[in-house]
């Protein structure tokens, strides 16, 4: 009976695949020939935007160039992806067995969740060497996607296949094994599918600073002088390809596994993870000073068990003394304070545009689905393409001010804001959308009174998506592009082999980055509370 | 039981990080020396790939493992860690982390006697001089804006008039005329401009006051007292290798097209011109590599200019006396 109705549902579904992969190619069509025109007559920014053409030529030229770099990118981001997976899963699968471990390593999941990475990258290749530093940046950009999957997967399981394991005496770990790992497969290949794109740009990264011959990384550094446009997009394009295939790749074997392994009824609701503690006091303010001091324990740790010479490295304790117990302190403290000052203000209002980018982009995808069908190649392109190939352009078209900065941090944050939002908007309970529309209500007016207000908790799920990645965007702006702020403070104290520096900035911007977090976390709670809302992950 | 996890794989992976360039080399009796370049293969090392290839650090009974750079690798932090026995750097940001950090470094050597760094426009927008750089727009590296802020000064301009922009080693801000200069190598960036069908004009810092030398070769005190006659070798290995390069500067790097230079994203047509264009800036009436009394005394001075206090015993010349 199963087999007919999934019959029925998948020839529908066919059709409807065709058509939007036919206004997807169409699209597709559409933008690569403007670009060609655009490109060819270099009718942007006097010929800084290659033709698409012009590219395809380039890569022809230096297609004996690229294997080796692609093989060792390959390499990196591999090692970094079996790496941050494996320890991704059993941690995830820890934190469902054990409240009190999901309770302490909280702050460690939230630090690395809002690390912005090009902050690691200078520390990763001070401590370690060779593929090290590329391998854990990997590993780490992976990490956070994979765990919540993991977490969300095993925590969501159909109660009733539990209660059968403990009916027959069944511990915590049978049902682990027997229920909550198989019905937990298809989310988790879902944050592998994911996580792999991370992976790839993460090693990039890393191999961009780090040193070391191959990597498409290396490869980039090394074109950058050639004034060369075509050379740039070309690596990036192949970098995308990479991501993209990657996600691919995991997108395929999901399908596999999903088919064999979806549960019957589909649960609805989230059992409460915050038992942990329970009511008494003194063990929650454990909990919570525990969450706080595990990450400082494990970064001292890290320092130590690497056996990093103290004049490069510094403990968390090395950081306090570094702004408030030396002679230099006021120094660094001033530098530090001009540049959060120049930073802080640009971050917010790049959130709030990314955040806005990201909101109208949903709803409109709603109302407009073919405008949204239309834009998702070049937004999918924005999130893979490595930033730095493209801001020779950037800093023509928009100059070295407010607004490229502005540009960058949308460009990095409304993605994943947006694919939340979208999930929130198509979740609304249908029962929900039939009175404004039995009241013959227009889809902007069902929007306003039920779309949005009931996906409000995916609204703050995106908020806390987008936090991390706008300071990074800021950062990178700064970097490459503007000279200011924290960004050019962590890049100029290189220079200055200002170590202690070096490490402040790291810290400081994860610190600001989780204070962000927390602040949205905290208004959820009490907004959601309110309106007796649950919250999203 | 996660961290356990977590600091082996670190651990085996530092230990197949350090392996990787020994195993590419033949296992020989000769006594192991590590080098940190400055930046990624490109002709400003092109005197120790020949030194290499030709086997005079062999000939001196050294295995010598040379390490790349890139923007995010402080050399100084390799010798430092103990990755490399000595390495190539900007003799102010080793000289300031002498003075502020205490750090127990030593230069016992120059490869530029006079630092390539220069401040490149287009022909058609020209900059002769630092007076011309009022108003204008110029990218420098964040990491050299030091270096720039003292040639200012020593002309007599406030850093404050001349718009200074971070610099991500992409000409084409510059040929497009987004900016109106940039500071770099001399020695290679005119090339890609001239590539482009522009044409470029340059002034070394050097000729403006900032007098220092650059790539000093330097190591610790430690590495010093352990290895003084491996380095002592090295220098003269790789003295060799320069003069045997600049003999004719277009002649090695095209041997390395396959080897050193490949896939590193520049053209060997570059490589050459690089190599040539370097070729008056290496050389030096006492031997390449050498450190002279002047060029200390004259490095000493620009870096006063800049408030980091150099002195003469940061410097040893006492090993190329040995050479």
């Amino acid at each position: 009976m199963a087999d007919a109705v999934d019959g029925s549902l998948a020839d529908g579904g066919r059709r409807g695949w065709a058509i939007r992969h036919w206004a997807g190619l169409r699209n597709g069509v559409v933008i690569l020939v403007v670009w060609e025109f655009l490109g060819r007559f270099g009718l942007v920014a006097g010929g800084a935007l290659p033709a698409p053409s012009a590219i395809l030529a380039r890569f022809w030229l230096d297609r004996g160039d690229y294997p080796e770099h692609v093989v060792a990118t390959l390499w990196g981001a591999s090692a970094g992806f079996l790496i941050g997976n494996a320890i991704a899963v059993l941690a995830g699968m820890l934190f469902v067995l054990s409240p009190v471990a999901s309770r302490l390593s909280r702050g460690i999941n939230i630090a690395i969740f809002s690390v912005p990475s090009i902050a690691i990258s200078p520390i990763l290749v001070l401590t370690l060497s060779g593929m090290a530093p590329r391998i854990v940046l990997a590993a780490i950009s992976c990490y956070f996607v994979t765990m919540t999957a993991t977490v969300i997967g095993l925590t969501q399981i159909d109660q009733r296949t539990a209660d059968v394991i403990r009916a027959y005496g069944g511990g915590r770990w049978k049902v682990m094994r027997l229920v909550r790992l198989r019905s937990a497969m298809p989310v988790i290949l879902g944050g592998l599918q994911v996580a792999a794109p991370n992976a790839v740009l993460g090693a990039i990264l890393a191999e961009f600073g780090g040193g070391g011959r191959w990597g498409l990384g290396n490869y980039l550094l090394g074109s950058l002088g050639r004034a060369d446009p075509a050379r740039l997009w070309g690596i990036g394009l192949v970098a995308t390809a990479i991501a993209g295939l990657a996600y691919l790749v995991f997108a395929l074997i999901s399908q596999r596994v999903t088919g064999a392994s979806r549960a019957v009824t589909v649960t609805t609701s989230v059992p409460p993870l915050r038992a942990a503690g329970g009511d008494n006091t003194v063990a929650k303010v454990l909990l919570v000073a525990g969450s706080i001091a595990l990450p400082l324990i494990l970064w001292w740790v890290f320092v130590k068990a690497l056996g990093v010479p103290e004049l490069i490295a510094r403990t968390p304790y090395g950081v306090f003394e570094h702004l408030f117990l030396l002679d230099s302190s006021p120094a660094a403290r001033a530098k530090l304070l001009q540049a959060l000052a120049q930073t802080l203000p640009i971050t917010l209002v790049g959130m709030a545009a990314g955040l806005a980018a990201a909101f109208l982009l949903a709803v409109s995808s709603r109302l407009y689905p073919g405008v949204t069908r239309a834009f998702m190649p070049i937004a999918l392109f924005t999130q893979t393409m490595p930033l730095i190939a493209t801001i020779p352009l950037l800093v023509l078209l928009l100059g070295r001010g407010w607004s490229v900065t502005l540009w960058i941090t949308i460009s990095v944050t409304f993605f994943p804001a947006f694919i939340t939002l979208a999930q929130g908007i198509s979740m609304v309970p249908r029962a929900a959308l039939d009175v404004p529309r039995a009241y013959g209500a227009s889809a902007w007016k069902e929007m306003r009174l039920v779309s949005i207000p009931a996906s409000l908790p995916y609204l703050f799920a995106a908020t806390r998506l987008t936090v991390p990645r706008a300071l990074l965007g800021v950062m990178i702006a700064e970097w490459l592009a503007t000279g200011k702020g924290l960004g050019n403070l962590l890049n100029q104290s290189r220079g200055y082999l200002d170590y202690g520096m070096i490490w402040t900035v790291a810290t400081v911007s994860v610190l600001v980055s989780i204070a962000f977090y927390q602040l949205v976390v905290v208004a959820e709670r009490r907004v959601l509370g309110r309106l007796g809302m649950q919250t999203a992950e | 039981m996660n961290r356990n996890i977590d600091r082996r794989h670190f651990m085996a992976l530092m230990g197949a990080g350090a392996a990787a360039p020994l195993l590419a080399r033949h296992a020989s009796a000769a006594a192991p020396l590590t080098m940190q370049a400055a930046w990624i293969n490109d002709a400003e090392f092109t005197g120790y790939f020949t030194a290499i290839d030709n086997g005079y650090y062999k000939d001196e009974g050294l295995d010598l493992t040379y390490l790349s750079g890139g923007p995010d690798l402080i050399p100084e932090s390799s010798i430092i860690a103990g990755k490399a026995d000595l390495a190539l750097t900007t003799p102010d940001t080793t000289i300031k982390a002498i003075v502020d950090q205490g750090a127990k470094f030593k230069i016992i050597g120059a490869q530029y006697q006079k630092n390539p760094h220069g401040i490149i426009s287009l022909a058609k927008n020209p900059i002769h001089s630092p007076k011309e750089l009022v108003g204008k727009t110029l990218a420098v590296p964040p990491v050299n804006v030091i270096s720039v802020e003292v040639m200012l000064r020593a002309n007599g301009i406030e850093p404050s008039q001349v718009n200074i922009v971070p610099y991500a080693y992409d000409p084409t801000p510059l040929i497009k005329g987004e900016i109106d200069a940039s500071l770099d190598f001399t020695t290679n960036v005119p090339f890609t401009i001239k590539q482009q069908s522009a044409e470029a004009v340059s002034f070394l810092l050097y000729d403006f006051g900032y007098t220092i030398f650059n790539d000093a070769i330097v190591v610790t005190d430690d590495t010093l007292a352990a290895k003084r006659k491996e380095l002592v070798a090295w220098l003269k290995a790789s003295r060799k290798g320069w003069e045997e390069n600049l003999r004719d500067p277009s002649v090695y790097p095209p041997k390395f097209a396959d080897t050193w230079f490949k896939g590193t994203g520049r053209s060997i047509e570059n490589e050459v011109y690089f190599n040539t264009a370097q070729k008056p800036l290496i050389e030096s009436p006492k031997g390449i590599l050498s450190l002279t009394e002047d060029s200390i005394a004259k490095t000493i001075d620009a870096l006063s200019k800049a408030g980091i206090k150099a002195r003469r015993d940061m410097f040893d010349t006492t090993l190329l006396e040995e050479v």
